[in-house]
């Protein structure tokens, strides 16, 4: 890990020279926020609103469908990808937004943020990956 | 500007602690302007994306109960997921709007036109969305 934030407020000293640790989280927030700005409207929209309502069949209101999709590895690794970068945009966000209410303990905020999202990855997968 | 603190000598209390930062932002400065109010929702807009996720996730935990067992979210998801997809187009549209400004295609000389960049990203969220759309349909079909 990258020590050019963790020395605190009162001692920091920015180091010359590009940060690569901040360029790799925005670059990943970038990414994570274009893929859930392009597909997640249409999983909440079906989901989560027109097939409870029975406007619209949906592969998760069934059993038997629900399992079938997720018995396909692609649609797991797609769900993954998917909630992975759903958690990150979450904790990259969350992050600067409690920084920008006052909040100055940026590494530790970061952290506990980041650490947020990669365990909800981890649950994710644990769920996806070891079904029946 | 602020005015500065002073420290009388040998007087205990608030008035004698030194200030660490010379200003801090009250909690509630976004809430001084429309702009800003709107630019709070967008960076909040990832938790209701979040929490929409986890309950998909609540879901799949629930195909563990076998075929008779499993029983999909109901009534009170809509409800959830409907904020939840406010939240999801607001991001949708304000980081979409963006990729304008932070995208640079060079063409030729210059740089194909923001707006064109801008419009290509919305026509890609349209068929992305009708696709997605249509395997769920299908799959649940």
């Amino acid at each position: 890990m990258s020590t050019k934030e963790t020395t605190g407020e009162a001692g920091y000293a920015p180091r010359p020279g590009p940060n690569r640790l901040q360029g790799l989280l925005w670059a990943g927030f970038a990414n994570a926020a274009v893929l859930i700005a392009l597909v997640a409207p249409a999983h909440i929209l079906i989901q989560g609103v027109l097939a409870p309502l029975g406007l619209a069949p949906s592969f998760d209101r069934k059993y038997s469908t629900f399992a079938s999709a997720l018995s396909d590895p692609l649609v797991k690794i797609y769900l993954l990808v998917v909630i992975a970068a759903s958690f990150y945009l979450f904790g990259h966000r969350t992050r600067y937004v409690i920084h920008e209410l006052g909040v100055h303990g940026k590494l530790a905020v970061g952290l506990a943020m980041y650490g947020v999202a990669a365990a909800g990855t981890a649950v994710a997968a644990y769920l996806l990956f070891t079904l029946p | 500007m602020n005015a500065a603190v002073t420290h009388p000598d040998g007087a205990p209390g608030p008035a004698a602690r030194p200030r660490t930062h010379p200003y801090r932002q009250p909690f509630t400065w976004w809430l001084r302007r429309r702009g800003y109010v709107l630019y709070m929702i967008r960076e909040l807009s990832a938790l209701p994306i979040a929490v929409w996720w986890v309950l998909f996730l609540v879901e799949v935990a629930r195909l563990r109960s076998g075929p008779s067992g499993y029983q999909p979210l109901e009534g009170w998801f809509v409800a959830v997921s409907v904020v939840c997809l406010a939240a999801a187009l607001w991001h949708t549209y304000t980081f979409l709007s963006l990729a304008g400004l932070i995208m640079r295609i060079p063409l030729g000389e210059g740089n194909v036109p923001a707006k064109t960049i801008v419009r290509a990203a919305f026509g890609g969220f349209v068929v992305l969305t009708a696709v997605i759309a249509g395997l769920m349909i299908w799959g649940g079909a």
